[in-house]
């Protein structure tokens, strides 16, 4: 029987208290498995980055309970001590403008999350190197940030967020800052990632032409977290 | 593992340098005014150090010669030569003048002296002593002039025969000396105006056989304070051993410009520590975003601390340096002496590593309130 790697259960995040309550998410109920990528879509404001702050384990949720490649995390409060670590060592981030360390280089950004964790240098330095020319992008690994093209910082922030095996990468908006092609090419990676690796994608997105490429759409409006079986279906 | 603050500190490194060697010259600046202390210090015991006697007789009740005003009777060395114990006694003169060099009035710091008795209250660095008691001077090379130069003073021209080196008072007036005589007229000789003023009232005007202090080298085996509570009894004057003399001339007499000299070193110290912490605090600032992706990417509080910590002290350290290559290259301008001791130096750099550790805190503390969501942009 598969098991799914985020297990949202009932989870709900108000922001405020009292009359001026806001709440964000509203009973948020999905599972998300390995392989599969998942784009999130929805308007601005609608909740999308609180969800992934939740899944992320960044943002702590008012309520429900949330499971992490079988591990609870969240049952009414934190289950685990630190969270920090739980990130370094199962989760990868994108982000919409690339947000690499600017006082890195390519290779030290790639390998920073393993050293963390506690990985030898040589293991992590290998890893990058591996990381980076699959990637392509192994000809820039003593290249500083401010010298590569947004393609190519996407594809070295995509490199950082998989150095750490993770099982889940969460992306906010990927190919937001990219030209269709480059965007497209990006997204056809993070499929090819997903399938070849096993990891969970959820991709935070406005671009309604990538969505052919994703397995499962959730729709997030007004906090409420809807799959959409239309996309399925069609 | 990858050192964050020193991959931080070479992205930026002009500008990081730049602002250490900022705070260094602010460092520099405490550094010298230390210096300045040592340098009064010093300066205060060269003429003492020079004239080198067992004991100082001067007038009674006071601190004389060189904290308080002092005049005694020439012809009581006399009596002085007459104690139990008592090798030598000399008297001598000591008071201020302003003489002409170039264009430029100079003040110095005169001290008449038996010229003849044998008797050398200085060191030559040149020229020779004053071998004939009447319009020869030995001047320090402080003063500009050389030998065989001219000075009037008074009512006489004065010939430099002889220099010495770094010889200055206690207010860092280069030193000059003269006979005895001719710092006592110097000193004690009214104009002939006043002279005739004087007689028309039926007055005297006063005495030149007036000195300000004796100084007395013992025999062999002879207690100073012994002697010192004798002459004190006997002679009715104050009688301070060499000891009691250093005490005076570095508490009582450069002990307000030290106290000042200190007040100002620790409002430079505050100063310069506020001035770091503002400086680390800007830095932290600037680095928000980073610290967030740092931590979203789950990097632990003690690497983004350790990278905060060690540039703040990084940025101590060079900027000590840089004060300290500052202060040595700036002490030589400075009017007076101003004296650098390592050890001085060593204290300021661990109080200077504290101060960054301690700068460092309001930015640790910033930078673990950042919430790693807002990398995401949420």
């Amino acid at each position: 029987m598969r098991h799914p790697i985020i297990a949202m259960s009932g989870i709900s995040k108000t922001y405020g208290a009292g009359d001026s309550a806001v709440m964000a998410i509203k009973e948020a109920t999905f599972e998300i498995f390995s392989g599969e990528t998942v784009a999130l879509l929805g308007p601005s404001g609608s909740g999308k980055t609180t969800l992934i702050t939740m899944v992320g384990c960044i943002t702590e949720p008012t309520t429900g309970k949330l499971i992490l490649n079988g591990e609870l995390v969240y049952d009414e409060k934190w289950c685990i001590k630190d969270t920090r670590k739980l990130r370094r060592e199962n989760i990868g981030f994108i982000f919409q403008s690339h947000n690499l360390i600017p006082f890195l280089n390519v290779k030290e950004n790639v390998t920073l999350v393993p050293l963390l964790n506690g990985i030898s240098d040589k293991e992590a330095d290998n890893r990058a190197r591996d990381l980076l020319e699959y990637l392509g992008v192994g000809d820039k690994l003593t290249k500083m940030p401010s010298q590569l093209s947004g393609g190519q910082s996407q594809r070295v922030a995509i490199a950082r967020s998989l150095a750490n095996n993770p099982k889940i990468i969460l992306a906010d908006e990927p190919t937001a800052a990219l030209d269709a092609e480059r965007a497209l090419s990006v997204m056809q990676l993070l499929k090819k990632l997903s399938l070849e690796q096993e990891v969970a994608i959820v991709v935070v997105t406005h671009d309604e032409r990538m969505l052919p490429l994703f397995d499962r759409i959730l729709r997030v409006e007004d906090g409420y977290v809807r799959e959409d079986f239309l996309r399925r279906e069609g | 593992m990858i050192n964050l603050a020193q991959r931080d500190i070479a992205h930026s490194l002009g500008k990081f340098i730049t602002t250490a060697l900022g705070v260094g010259m602010l460092i520099g600046v405490v550094l010298i005014m230390i210096g300045v202390y040592r340098g009064m210090v010093h300066d205060a015991m060269i003429v003492p150090h020079d004239i080198s006697p067992d004991l100082w007789v001067v007038q009674k009740d006071t601190l004389g010669p060189f904290a308080e005003s002092s005049r005694l009777h020439e012809d009581l060395k006399y009596s002085l030569k007459g104690f139990l114990g008592v090798k030598e006694v000399h008297p001598l003169t000591f008071q201020s003048l302003q003489i002409p060099q170039g264009k430029k009035p100079i003040r110095v710091f005169a001290l008449g002296y038996e010229a003849l008795s044998g008797y050398e209250p200085f060191t030559l660095s040149a020229g020779r002593e004053i071998q004939v008691p009447h319009q020869e001077i030995i001047v320090d090379t402080k003063t500009g002039f050389k030998i065989g130069d001219r000075i009037p003073l008074g009512r006489e021209l004065y010939t430099v025969v002889g220099m010495t080196h770094k010889a200055v008072s206690s207010g860092g007036d280069p030193m000059v000396y003269l006979d005895l005589s001719e710092a006592q007229e110097l000193q004690f000789l009214f104009s002939n105006e006043q002279i005739r003023n004087d007689r028309t009232r039926g007055g005297n005007s006063a005495s030149t056989s007036t000195v300000n202090t004796f100084v007395l080298k013992l025999e062999d085996g002879f207690d100073p304070t012994g002697v010192a509570k004798e002459l004190e009894r006997w002679k009715h004057q104050e009688v301070y051993t060499a000891d009691e003399q250093a005490t005076i001339l570095t508490k009582n007499l450069i002990e307000r410009s030290a106290k000042q000299i200190g007040m100002f070193t620790v409002i430079l110290l505050i100063v310069s520590s506020v001035i770091i912490s503002l400086i680390i605090y800007t830095m932290t600032i600037g680095k928000m975003k980073e610290i967030a992706i740092l931590k979203l990417i789950g990097a632990p509080n003690i690497t983004i601390t350790k990278m905060i910590g060690q540039q703040s002290v990084l940025l101590g350290v060079l900027a000590f340096i840089g004060g300290n290559l500052f202060a040595h290259a700036s002490a030589g301008i400075f009017p007076k002496t101003v004296i650098l001791v390592p050890t001085d130096a060593m204290k300021l750099l661990v109080i200077v590593i504290i101060v960054s550790i301690l700068a460092s805190l309001s930015g640790i503390r910033t930078a673990l309130k950042v919430d790693p969501a807002s990398a995401i942009g949420g």
